[in-house]
């Protein structure tokens, strides 16, 4: 076990994955001589030389159509695209190319790739650098979507990522860059598809990723005080969902807040919501709770951005009413 | 109809409550829309807020000095005071003792639902509603303590709640595959055999042990049965879905496909969805062709926990008494040794034959099939009656076999086999 931040974690997994794979390489906006603006490819431009570290001109839309011709070309891209908001750039390449070229010619073609961004809000970076477009992204069958919370996730799920076979988007926080954590020692995997009980629990069930799972837990904390006992679940994988985590802490508990920091209307809180309605109607004992950013522009003044983004104090709120 | 006075925002700020410091407005004055009715204190600021709409002021629900949380109801503006009762009665209801602490109402945070029914319909959870069900308790007797208005679990007796916890059972095993039993070998199709209830894939021991000289058989497990997986089967569509994707797992490129009473039933939704990959289908005593049951059969043979009461069942599938020795009860009840087993096999049978009645039919899957179809029954089956086979269109095969119970495959293997051979040499 080693502590280090989030950040270095993936870092970590960077070297390892390119030092073991040399079909690896990294290329985006900043991430070699600068090592990326969250310090996220620090030191690999130095290790690997530039032609394994790339720095490219900002076209989302052209880089992303690019790491996909290259996965089919033999290598495994790792894209890193600066801030989530611009993931409709490269939606096109995700859609229309890497989702559906292994089906469209029967598998002969495997499209190893590894989008790398990051989103949510929080530092008051306003209504362009701020969002989670989580849902954007999940809705497309073909692309595996990670989002993990602790250091020692975001270095087991991204080599995970970079060796699995298909186009799988990795997706991070600003505000998780500095959190610590342990992170084991060798060459730990986490698998994709598994979620993580963050606390066991009897009478609420929280399902979260990402920095929500922080929040979830603050709010855990502060409903145990009153004698509540939540059930806290990381996703980690957003899709492909962890069906059976779903299930079993919802067969415990009978309640279920669903937490994401994206939009409320066809977000994923209503994906999850509605998933939890297909799988486990019966076993409800009242609505299910959604707590997600209101549909809006996300503020740049930091006092209106903290009303909108959820918290542990709505998390809690929305645990109390479904107990109701 | 009075529209209620309420705080939406207060000031900008992020809160969930506010003191009223303030009515300007007595009950019974006229306001105009847009006049200062009351004042709210924030954290920190004072805050006016306007009368909604033009009318009489007909109730105060918050008076100074309380605290309330965002989105609470203040007041009512009205034609009359009179035209407010029914309102603020349910506001009071709503309210509740202790009040809960309420997020601010946007769309991201689901409110306390307050719901809109219709007369007459009672208010249940989900799972409260399942467990009353299950129990036979009225939920008319049954008061709801939610504010809501909704009965919960924890209204009802701990009986039902008992029974809603076996319920939700081991719920992680849900994805797990089916069990599938392998043995044989040769070129031609393989035969996929899926047992009936409280079967597993032994009892084609029979059959399987002479086709296997030639033939590669699979051998599905239904779920709570054998090896397979326990899980809560919901209902027989559920259960098609299992065994198909055990099927698709399989990868099989064609196969004979055997089925024996559920199992037959399961056979059949399979050819039906999977027509391309069926070569033949012969169906043993299928379920699923008519309403009828022996539910006492069901309910006995999944409770049994001993010999002497699994005995008199075991007798009751076959014609010839003398084939169920004691070596034979013993083995079968050393096949059922798990309680868990034997409890998720009672859940399974509530919930496929719910009041002993087969809740699925399958003939219009029947009358679509395309592949070579048999169906062999015994004419002294007491479990599912034979004459159900007469609902068959005219090109399925049909074979009765005299002094035959439910399991002709045990009772006159050689026979089974004879027909079996043919069915898998014919051409769809």
């Amino acid at each position: 076990m080693a502590m280090m931040r989030y950040a270095e974690a993936l870092n970590l997994a960077l070297h390892e994955e390119m030092k073991r794979d040399p079909r690896v390489f990294l290329f985006g906006e900043d991430v070699g001589r600068y090592g990326g603006v969250f310090k996220v490819s620090k030191g690999l431009m130095e290790t690997f030389g530039d032609s394994r570290v790339r720095d490219t001109p900002i076209s989302e839309q052209a880089l992303t159509a690019m790491a996909v011709s290259a996965a089919m070309a033999g290598t495994r891209p790792i894209l890193e695209i600066m801030y989530a908001d611009f993931i409709p750039l490269s939606l096109d390449a995700l859609v229309n190319q890497a989702s559906v070229f292994s089906y469209l010619w029967e598998a002969h073609v495997q499209i190893p790739f590894v989008l790398r961004t990051q989103g949510g809000g929080g530092v008051g970076t306003g209504a362009q650098h701020a969002k989670s477009l989580d849902s954007f992204l999940t809705h497309i069958p073909g692309i595996k979507v990670v989002a993990p919370t602790t250091p020692a996730d975001a270095r087991g799920l991204l080599k995970s990522a970079i060796r699995d076979p298909g186009p799988v988007v990795f997706l991070e926080h600003k505000l998780l860059y500095n959190t610590r954590g342990d992170v084991p020692e060798g060459d730990e995997l986490v698998p994709i598809g598994k979620a993580r009980t963050v606390c066991q629990g009897t009478d609420v069930s929280i399902f979260a990723s990402s920095k929500m799972v922080l929040e979830a837990e603050a709010a855990a904390l502060e409903l145990a005080k009153e004698g509540i006992s939540a059930d806290v679940v990381d996703l980690r994988t957003l899709r492909p969902l962890d069906l059976n985590a779903l299930k079993a802490s919802i067969a415990k508990t009978h309640h279920a807040v669903v937490v994401n920091e994206g939009w409320t209307f066809c977000g994923y809180a209503a994906e999850l919501s509605a998933t939890i309605m297909d799988h486990c109607f019966d076993d409800l004992d009242a609505p299910v709770a959604r707590v997600a950013m209101p549909d809006m522009p996300i503020p740049y003044a930091e006092t209106l951005e903290s009303a909108v983004i959820p918290n542990a104090a709505r998390i809690a709120a929305a645990a109390r009413t479904t107990l109701a | 109809m009075a529209t209620p006075i309420t705080v939406v925002s207060a000031g900008g700020e992020y809160m969930e409550s506010v003191v009223v410091l303030e009515w300007t407005a007595a009950v019974g004055d006229r306001v105009a829309a847009g006049d200062p009715l009351v004042t709210v204190e924030t954290a920190k600021a004072a805050t006016e807020i306007p009368a909604p709409c033009e009318g009489i002021l007909s109730a105060i629900l918050a008076p100074p000095g309380s605290e309330v949380p965002l989105s609470s109801v203040l007041g009512f503006v009205g034609k009359d005071v009179d035209d407010t009762r029914s309102e603020v009665e349910e506001e009071r209801t709503a309210e509740g003792p202790p009040p809960v602490p309420l997020p601010a109402r946007d769309p991201g945070a689901s409110a306390l639902p307050g719901p809109d029914l219709p007369s007459g319909r009672i208010l249940a959870s989900p799972a409260a509603r399942y467990a009353a069900k299950r129990l036979g308790v009225a939920l008319s007797t049954v008061p709801a303590s939610s504010p809501t208005g909704r009965i919960k679990l924890r209204d009802l007796d701990a009986a039902s709640q008992a029974a809603a916890a076996a319920y939700a059972r081991a719920p992680a095993d849900d994805h797990a595959p089916l069990r599938v039993v392998a043995s044989g070998s040769g070129n031609a199709p393989p035969i996929v055999m899926i047992h009936g209830f409280g079967a597993d894939a032994d009892s084609w021991y029979p059959l399987e042990s002479r086709l296997n000289r030639t033939q590669r058989i699979l051998r599905i497990e239904l779920p709570n049965h054998g090896g397979s997986p326990k899980r809560r089967v919901r209902d027989f569509s559920s259960l098609a879905r299992d065994i198909r994707q055990a099927f698709d797992d399989l990868r099989l490129e064609r196969a004979h496909l055997v089925g024996h009473s559920l199992g037959g039933a399961c056979a059949l939704a399979l050819a039906d969805i999977r027509p391309r990959q069926i070569a033949s289908l012969a169906l043993i005593a299928p379920g699923g062709l008519g309403p009828v049951i022996n539910a006492r059969f069901i309910e006995g043979m999944a409770r049994a926990t001993q010999p002497a009461s699994l005995r008199p069942w075991l007798r009751m599938m076959v014609s010839d008494d003398t084939l169920i020795s004691d070596e034979f009860v013993a083995a079968a009840m050393f096949a059922r040794r798990d309680p868990a087993l034997r409890q998720a096999q009672q859940h399974m049978a509530q919930d496929l034959f719910p009041d002993g009645t087969v809740g699925f039919n399958l003939n219009a899957a029947m009358n679509r099939l395309t592949c070579p179809t048999t169906i062999i029954w015994g004419r002294e089956d007491e479990i599912i009656p034979w004459k159900d086979a007469l609902n068959a269109p005219g090109r399925v095969g049909l074979h009765l076999f005299e002094k035959t119970g439910h399991v002709p495959h045990l009772e006159r293997p050689e026979v089974v086999l004879d027909v079996l051979s043919t069915v898998f040499n014919k051409k769809g």
